[in-house]
């Protein structure tokens, strides 16, 4: 470069625009300053036992018994030096990175737990289990947004699809005796309130907001009546499905800690895992993914080069309803047997958000997912132990969890371009 | 332009199906008032607002309109009974039944409070009564309520008596008074019997001096969120749990057969053995209000004439609430454990014994 032989001789520097976003080390040192506040001048004395183990496993992890006081304020000094340090990279124009973040976030959640836990027992497997479980049908959900959403269609209707897939497979499942059936059923079902979405949003060019609420109100309002009038006349023969058993998968499932939670769970929990993986390689790996987001992008240039946009999107929302439809058997063939009226209770609505806070990706949906599952777990197990905290702030935490992913980590997201246009072909 | 016009056309179908749809919702088909159908010595007519939990919870709101239709039945009439969906339904459902000359509104629930007191308030001339809630004092309104933290500390005792790991748990629904009663007496009966007996059995999920902190599902809803509650609660080792909330026992039911460990439940509201006769070998015992008596009686009373506006309280003393039979579990728990609690049921009715709740009725 310095050996320019431009006329003017001098060097082409290229001018650097140092941006200096300073969002990061404030929440940091916000959460540093409150962790001081909390751990250290508000401990509670007492030893916070945490179990690690469950009986199952290879061999067996100690209960972990820490002293509450001594152990936040360690926990405290660590955030403060985190924070300095991502103080410190900000002034020096560096970017703060994203493990700092995140290690951030699990010290900073360790050292909750061990302020909450004076003189009581967390069980750290029993609440990843529940996280996990709580989690299944957002992730469903989600992976259904993200399909339909990518495609152009705005899929309002998961709470309907989900319901759906409930009601239809303790239906079915009850009737038949297989939990297969029902999970047959449950797909078909979630297909069905899709086909409604698709053909009214992609055909019929009406608002796919409203379209999917109606589908919702539609949902509940059919599966609420049949409850109370058909399923609760012959509870035996309807409402009593049989539900998955959990497999213990051999070696994997006796790792202590991720054992139990990852690899002791029902079929619908590994379909899970196939269906992000595949989700998510399909999206960007293949040559549907390719056509699909397409279509959500700029379905004009997707036409122009002879992909069927309508009828893509059309068959896309209805792989989204499948999926959807299938995690709503997770909560009665998985979870909890039988079906009750409106037993997702928004969870529809959640997995919508998941959607939004995942950026329109499979994978980071998912970690959103959990991350509901996990904050809502947790809510459960310090209710039990008698938190500080009142129950009606504890009922907010997995809500204001995920306001503070969303305004503080994720930033902006950006939607497919053509999300909740209607392509008319002119 | 044919785009535009069939789209609207659809749009419109779409706002008449989403309106039908909400008024279905909202109430049955109404019966013209004072059709005359009906028998002339008895236009009586009994009606009753559900909350949102529906007519069909296995629960506080399936009993009271058990005992409307009881009461119905004795009078030779139909009772008008409307379900509400959320918590928006309350005051039209009200309303609706106002508007078909109901002589007698019972409505279900605490949560339905404010939507009574409004309605009674501009319609003097008809009587209302409201089941757990005592915070309305006017002359048109009877408030049904329960003493249950008596019962709930029978259930207690019975609890800690038969529990094995010296932990039992509860969690509720919503941290709402007629729910936290019964943790309360529930509490309470279990620190009864540890200074009693001299043990430590100990209480998770709610604690009585507290009152704010507590295991909550957020809802009631028989929801995974209930089953994960009843799992975090059998994790930290107690084999006797209490589900305070309408359905919500069933997904404790479930967590219980996750677990694969011997946890014994406890019912509320009815003798669950009646209303749910398959989870029997799993029921230690049921915390009963009588929901349905207190309501056929109230809407009896009102129908002779005789409505007025003293609270109907549930005690221990009127069999307004109870302790039910231990049904399966008679051989599994202390062979004097219904001996010491008849003794206490007696030390209660006597005031002996003091049981008392934020949320019990004044």
């Amino acid at each position: 470069m310095s050996t320019s032989t431009l006329p003017s001789a001098a060097p082409i520097t290229l001018e650097r625009t140092i941006v200096k976003s300073w969002k990061g080390p404030i929440a940091l040192s916000i959460f540093a300053l409150l962790a001081i506040v909390l751990f250290g001048v508000f401990a509670r004395p007492g030893v916070s036992h945490f179990r690690l183990s469950t009986t199952g496993d290879f061999f067996q992890l100690p209960q972990l018994d820490v002293p509450t006081t001594s152990t936040g304020w360690i926990l405290a000094v660590i955030l403060v030096i985190l924070a300095a340090w991502s103080v410190l990279m900000v002034f020096q124009s560096r970017r703060v990175p994203l493990w700092l973040t995140i290690v951030f976030a699990i010290v900073f959640m360790a050292g909750f737990l061990t302020w909450v836990a004076a003189d009581a027992l967390i069980p750290i497997p029993g609440l990843l289990i529940g996280a996990v479980s709580l989690s299944v049908p957002l992730i469903f959900g989600a992976m259904s947004g993200v399909i339909s959403e990518r495609s152009g269609v705005i899929n309002i209707a998961i709470e309907g699809q989900l319901l759906a897939g409930a009601f239809v497979s303790a239906v079915v499942a009850s009737m038949t005796g297989s939990p297969w059936a029902g999970l047959v059923a449950a797909m078909v079902a979630g297909t069905l309130v899709s086909f409604a979405l698709a053909a009214f949003a992609i055909k019929y060019i009406v608002d796919q907001i409203i379209v999917g609420v109606v589908l919702n109100v539609l949902v509940s309002g059919l599966t609420g009546f049949l409850f109370s009038q058909v399923l609760t006349n012959n509870p035996k023969f309807l409402n009593t499905p049989p539900r998955f058993d959990r497999i213990d998968i051999p070696v994997l499932g006796q790792i202590p800690i991720i054992g139990p939670v990852l690899f002791d769970q029902t079929v619908i929990v590994y379909f899970m895992y196939i269906v992000v993986a595949g989700v998510a390689y399909a999206l960007f790996r293949t040559r549907w993914g390719l056509r699909t987001r397409a279509v959500g992008e700029h379905p004009q240039a997707a036409d122009t080069v002879g992909i069927k946009v309508n009828l893509r999107r059309f068959w896309n929302v209805s792989l989204a309803g499948a999926i959807a439809g299938f995690g709503g058997a997770y909560f009665t063939l998985g979870s909890v047997g039988s079906f009750t009226k409106d037993m997702t209770a928004g969870a529809g609505f959640i997995a919508l958000a998941a959607v939004i806070f995942g950026r329109w990706d499979p994978i980071r949906a998912m970690l959103a997912g959990l991350l509901f599952g996990f904050a809502t777990n947790l809510q459960s197990v310090l209710g039990i132990i008698g938190s500080p905290v009142p129950s009606q702030f504890m009922l907010m935490l997995p809500y204001i969890v995920t306001i503070f992913a969303v305004a503080g980590l994720v930033g902006q997201s950006r939607a497919p371009a053509a999300d909740g246009k209607p392509y008319i072909k002119s | 332009m044919r785009i535009t016009s069939r789209k609207s056309a659809l749009a419109g179908l779409a706002v008449v199906g989403i309106s039908t749809m909400l008024l279905a919702g909202c109430a049955p088909a109404p019966e013209a008032p004072g059709s005359s159908d009906k028998p002339a010595a008895s236009d009586f007519l009994p009606c009753m607002v559900s909350d949102s939990g529906g007519f069909d919870d296995k629960s506080f709101n399936q009993l009271g309109k058990q005992g409307i239709d009881e009461a119905a039945t004795k009078l030779g009439v139909k009772a008008n009974s409307v379900e509400s969906k959320v918590e928006t339904d309350y005051a039209p459902n009200i309303t609706s039944l106002i508007a078909q000359n109901c002589n007698i509104i019972v409505t279900v629930g605490f949560n339905l409070a404010a939507a009574t007191k409004d309605a009674a308030t501009a319609n003097t001339d008809i009587n209302f009564a409201i089941i757990d809630d005592n915070s309305i004092d006017l002359p048109n309104v009877k408030p049904i309520v329960f003493d249950t933290a008596q019962a709930a500390f029978l259930g207690g005792y019975a609890a800690a008596s038969y529990s094995k790991s010296g932990i039992v748990g509860t969690f509720g629904g919503i941290p709402i008074p007629p729910v936290t009663i019964f943790m309360d007496g529930f509490y309470d009966g279990v620190q009864y019997y540890n200074s009693q007996k001299g043990k430590d059995v100990k209480v998770l999920g709610w604690d009585v001096k507290k009152q704010k902190e507590g295991a909550f599902t957020g809802g009631f809803e028989a929801n995974d969120t209930a089953k994960s509650t009843a799992k975090n609660l059998i994790d930290q080792g107690a084999d006797v749990i209490l589900p305070v909330g309408g359905p919500i026992y069933q997904s404790a039911v479930q967590a219980i057969k996750d677990s694969g460990k011997d946890i014994a439940l406890i019912g509320v509201d009815a003798d669950v053995t009646q209303t749910d006769p398959d989870i029997t070998p799993m029921l230690l015992t049921s915390i009963m209000k009588g929901i349905q008596v207190s309501v056929a009686e109230v809407v009896s009373e009102a129908a002779a004439g005789k409505f007025d506006n003293t609270p109907y309280v549930g005690t221990l003393a009127n069999n307004g609430v109870g302790l039910a039979p231990f049904h399966d579990f008679a051989s599994k728990v202390d062979p004097g454990l219904q001996g010491e609690l008849d003794a206490i049921k007696a030390g209660i009715i006597s005031g002996k014994i003091t049981v008392e709740s934020p949320s019990s009725p004044k």
